[in-house]
């Protein structure tokens, strides 16, 4: 089988004369999670729901473990699952009876044996002759995740997983998706508007704006094409010595209070800066240097656009 | 290849909402109960004022008429449970596919009014004193078949436009069937009706298949032309059922409802 489980090409879709996602190429490699990232409208859950089978694409190409999906949906399907904070199980019935319905539709051998591993791994045992409806958020998550786990997929598309998720029930989610990249080496393509859960684990991130990729990297690389560093100095000395200093070289700043300011400059201009300050007779007595995070990159390109 | 583990998966499903729901105890028993009661009664005034037979067109009319709005019923509200539930995406990411899931809700309607037709049937001869096997069990099973394929076609019609048009016409699931009662002729003779009305009546097989019914229950005899005529329609409708639900569904995922429909 394929190292690359989803490969998708020059994939568009136009609602009238709009376009939603606009000739997209990627991959998901084996055991890899790949962020979905852009603004809102910029073309996630189109390109998700095409992914899914359930928009249909004017142009382009899916193709799941070297097979077409169009072709081979049953067989893709079968392979892939999917979860989302936007969708629910049933609601009306209960949580053994919503797994009992997914692991019919998967054909999933020995179920209640799978079903109740799943339950246990997720601390739910105890809700599963309870009504969907009645569960907490968090719990109707944890159930989420076992109907997308039902199937021992190859690939989970998730989108948004952890929005309207507590701290703590988040933070479970995403150790649960480090857990199975290592353990079952299960490749996921990942939505979400918290770059720092994506920073946590995406290995790859693919930013979209207008259905375009207009970057494609690892967390660590995008933020590297940031070159702007923010640097807070506690200083004792004259801040209108400062003041002609970051003038005259052309700096933002800000002071932050008598003794404290904030200058934005390129990170590798802080040696130079401290020195400069340290000769104008300016004593420092405290540097914060922030580094740009992928927030920070997003942000940039967010506005840029605008 | 028809997988029947998935086809299972959706039945089961329908058990368990159907019993859980009141919503679903009033839209198939109680509503059948309470309208044959309401004919059964009727029928009573009727036999002793007017005449046996017509009370007895009205009973056998109604119980054959909930067969009709049950098998179409089940076609088309089981959908509006997922889209309600907001879990129509997760059923149509698994590998099912829709004749699979038409299948499902063929096999749902069908267990659906052998249940309701034999509960409707028991009720009518132990308070109305009225025998539906009067009509004959071969003749029956033949008019029940018609009635059923016609549910299918409306209900697949109305799966198709709340596919498209997702939860703006859900009401159409419960009323559009209603508006066949008079126009077809369920509860009395076809020549009530004007002439004009009469001719549009019988573009539709539940015409045929309600007049067949009457007949069979006064000379035991089946009106094969009249049934013949029903399911020559009824094949006729089924195909345009599926053509225009075929472009429903694909005009629904075209134009991204589809995964709209949950909201």
């Amino acid at each position: 089988m394929s190292d690359v489980i989803l490969q998708v090409d020059g994939l568009i879709k136009n609602y009238k004369t709009f376009t939603a996602v606009n000739g997209i190429s990627f991959k998901v490699p084996k055991g890899k999670v790949i962020g979905l990232l852009g603004p809102n409208g910029a073309g996630k859950t189109t390109t998700i729901q095409v992914l899914l089978g359930i928009t249909l694409s004017n142009g382009g190409s899916i193709s799941y473990f070297g097979k077409d999906f169009f072709k081979n949906r049953e067989y893709c399907l079968q392979r892939i699952n999917y979860t989302s904070s936007f969708n629910n199980l049933q609601g009306k019935i209960t949580v053994l009876e919503n797994l009992l319905v997914y692991s019919n539709l998967y054909s999933i051998k020995n179920s209640r044996k799978k079903i109740k591993e799943l339950v246990e791994y997720f601390e739910i045992s105890s809700l599963i002759n309870q009504r969907y409806y009645d569960l907490s958020s968090g719990q109707r998550t944890r159930v989420n995740l076992i109907k997308a786990l039902i199937n021992d997929p190859m690939l989970i598309l998730m989108d948004e997983p952890t929005a309207s998720l507590d701290p703590d029930i988040a933070d479970k989610l995403l150790s649960l998706i480090e857990n199975l990249r290592k353990t079952k080496n299960t490749s996921i393509l990942y939505t979400s508007h918290d770059m720092e859960e994506v920073t946590r684990i995406c290995d790859e991130v693919i930013f979209l704006d207008k259905g375009k990729i207009i970057a494609q990297d690892s967390p660590l690389g995008l933020t590297k094409r940031i070159s702007k560093a923010q640097v807070r100095l506690t200083f004792d000395g004259e801040n209108k010595i400062l003041e002609k200093y970051f003038k005259k070289e052309k700096l933002k700043f800000k002071f932050q209070t008598k003794n404290i300011v904030t200058i934005d400059t390129k990170e590798e201009k802080v040696p130079k800066l401290i020195f400069s300050l340290s000769k104008l007779g300016i004593w420092i007595t405290d540097i914060e240097v922030k580094k740009p995070t992928l927030e920070d990159f997003f942000l940039q390109i967010a506005r840029n656009i605008k | 290849m028809i997988s029947w583990r998935r086809v299972k998966s959706i039945l089961l499903e329908e058990y368990f909402i159907s019993k859980r729901s009141l919503e679903i105890f009033f839209d198939i028993p109680f509503f059948a109960f309470t309208s044959l009661l309401l004919a059964g009664f009727i029928a009573s005034f009727i036999s002793s004022s007017i005449g046996i037979i017509g009370a007895q067109y009205l009973i056998l009319g109604m119980i054959l008429w909930e067969c009709l709005r049950i098998t179409q019923y089940s076609m088309s509200v089981s959908v509006l449970w997922e889209i309600w539930s907001r879990n129509l995406s997760n059923i149509f990411i698994s590998p099912i596919s829709i004749v699979e899931y038409f299948i499902s809700l063929m096999i749902s309607s069908i267990l659906k009014i052998t249940i309701m037709s034999t509960m409707l049937s028991l009720i009518a001869f132990f308070f109305f004193k009225f025998n539906i096997l009067e009509v004959g069990l071969m003749n029956l099973i033949l008019i029940l078949f018609n009635l059923v394929f016609f549910g299918w076609s409306t209900g697949i019609i109305i799966l198709g436009l709340i596919f498209r048009f997702s939860t703006r016409v859900q009401a159409i699931a419960w009323g559009i069937i209603f508006l066949f009662q008079p126009l077809t002729a369920a509860l009395y003779p076809i020549s009530i009706l004007p002439s004009a009305i009469q001719k549009v009546a019988f573009l539709f097989p539940p015409t045929y298949v309600f007049e067949a019914a009457r007949e069979a229950l006064r000379t035991s005899n089946l009106n094969w032309e009249y049934i013949s005529t029903a399911f020559i329609l009824n094949i006729v409708y089924l195909i345009g059922a599926l053509i225009l639900f075929k472009y429903l569904f694909k005009s629904s995922k075209d134009m991204g409802q589809f995964a709209r429909n949950e909201g």
